[in-house]
């Protein structure tokens, strides 16, 4: 291990005052986060809170009103980005994994298309290597016999943990999931965390937006709890889970006790 | 009943002649067809484009082609054109223009809805990956786009062979025009426009079908 340099201290990316409106609906207001390396975030919260606007923001698929999202000291992201943030933006895209609650699989190319398509068109890696990652990552999430295969013939767990590992072939600094497994069956979400609680393991910096409680407690290395737009708490999911603070997060936890 | 003595041998005696027509008639759809996906693709465009002012051009010029009638627009290209640039247009041209102009009208609809039939994850799956807009929309777009068109398109061109029997009325001498030569000089209606609605059928319906076919195809997988 080298010693970490200051860069690697730096949060791998931050919401940094974030705030988005649509139309005259404020979905975000004032949202802070860091997300550090090896951190496992878990954002929970009601339906509609904007906990996947957060996450889309992080990615830049939506643009903030109001803010910043910076990505080790770089700003990334603003509500109008200069040539000098556009210019950081690409630069830092394809290290920002994102993997969406509808797997968002291209059904027109097989699975291991797929997962080349990224490295060969925006890293312009060699064929021959790019297949040769593919693989070992369509292996590590228990798919290597499925290479050939069209989305189409395949579960929606096993979609998913292809457009895991399509996220995985550009080698990026942190994952982000936007709710991966509410789309699933119940019997095909273990297949999806197991694969998450893996990467995980293996020191993955990952933010995902869950409601899988079980998750959150047991990967997650912190759990943000938001609420109507804003982040109403967070901490160590241990002390989370068994004393919220706040009333709203108490209510919220309620509703999955048996 | 009425009695009548068929004389088929009209048609068989005057075979090449309607079929030079025919001839006509299929390379008028070829070129029309391929002119209007062009110009589909260019009304598309300008209907998707970001600046109003394109976009007010794109959708003014199709509403207007979609809702005057074919026969009119033909007409228009042939007497009407001519006076106001003073220029010569042959029929076969006026033909060729009023036809894929038409046509273009709904095709870009074509290329529209197949646009916009890919989801916008698919898009948004290859934004966050690093794809360009310009890569996206070549790899991940339109490949899919073009297949879901394929059919559409098809049919259109099915259209395209009935439609250019409207050359007759300006002289163009496809088949349905061979036919009313031949039928004013031997006075044998019945015979000739049978054979010339059958050549017709035989041509269009194998395609409708096979299209059909091939759209259960596509929607099966
Ligand atoms: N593209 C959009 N246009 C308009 N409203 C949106 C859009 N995306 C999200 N919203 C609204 O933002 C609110 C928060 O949504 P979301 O971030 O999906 O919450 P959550 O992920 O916590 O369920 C919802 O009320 C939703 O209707």
């Amino acid at each position: 291990m080298t010693s970490p340099s200051p860069r690697d201290e730096l949060p791998i990316i931050s919401a940094d005052g974030v705030s988005k409106s649509f139309g005259d609906n404020r979905v975000l207001n004032k949202v802070s986060l860091d997300v550090k390396t090896r951190d496992v975030v878990c954002v929970i919260g009601p339906s509609g809170s904007g906990k996947t606007t957060l996450l889309r923001c992080l990615a830049m698929l939506e643009i903030p009103s109001d803010g910043r999202i910076v990505m080790q000291g770089t700003t990334i992201s603003t509500p109008a980005p200069d040539a000098t943030v556009r210019k950081a933006a690409r630069a830092v895209r394809p290290e920002i994994g994102m993997v969406f609650q509808h797997f968002n699989l291209w059904p027109h190319r097989t699975v291991l298309e797929n997962v080349i398509e990224a490295p060969l068109l925006v890293k312009r890696t060699p064929r021959a290597d790019a297949i040769a990652t593919a693989e070992a990552l369509l292996d590590k999430v228990g798919l290597a016999d499925k290479r050939d295969a069209y989305p189409a013939r395949l579960s929606g767990g096993q979609q998913q943990r292809v457009a895991i590992a399509r996220a995985l072939a550009m080698s990026p600094k942190v994952m982000l999931f936007d709710e991966p497994t509410s789309a699933l069956d119940p019997e095909l979400r273990r297949e999806v965390l197991a694969v998450m609680r893996q990467l995980a393991a293996e020191g993955m910096t990952m933010l995902v937006v869950t409601h899988e409680m079980g998750f959150a407690r047991h990967v997650g290395s912190r759990v943000v709890f938001m609420d109507r737009g804003e982040i109403v708490e967070e901490g160590a999911p241990a002390a989370f889970f068994s004393a919220p603070k706040t009333e709203r997060a108490q209510r919220f936890l309620q509703q999955f006790e048996d | 009943m009425f009695r009548y003595t068929f004389r088929w041998d009209t048609v068989w005696n005057n075979f090449d002649f309607l079929m030079s027509g025919l001839q006509m008639t299929l390379l008028l759809s070829v070129i029309t067809l391929v002119l209007a996906m062009l110009l589909g693709l260019v009304l598309a465009l300008l209907d998707m484009a970001k600046y109003a002012p394109l976009r007010w051009v794109g959708v003014g010029f199709g509403e207007v082609i979609r809702n005057t009638p074919i026969l009119v627009q033909l007409l228009w290209v042939y007497y009407v054109l001519p006076i106001v640039f003073g220029i010569r247009i042959e029929a076969f041209t006026a033909l060729v223009v009023g036809l894929s102009v038409y046509q273009a009208a709904f095709i870009s609809e074509v290329y529209r809805s197949g646009i916009q039939a890919v989801p916008k994850g698919h898009r948004e799956a290859a934004q966050v990956l690093g794809l360009t807009p310009v890569q996206s929309f070549r790899r991940i777009v339109l490949p899919q786009a073009i297949r879901m068109t394929l059919p559409p398109l098809a049919s259109n061109f099915v259209q395209l062979i009935k439609f250019s029997s409207l050359g007759a009325v300006i002289s163009v001498n496809e088949i349905t025009r061979r036919g009313m030569e031949l039928s004013a000089s031997t006075f044998r209606p019945l015979e000739i426009f049978t054979f010339i609605a059958v050549v017709y059928f035989f041509i269009c319906w194998p395609l409708a079908m096979g299209i059909r076919l091939w759209e259960r195809r596509l929607l099966a997988q």
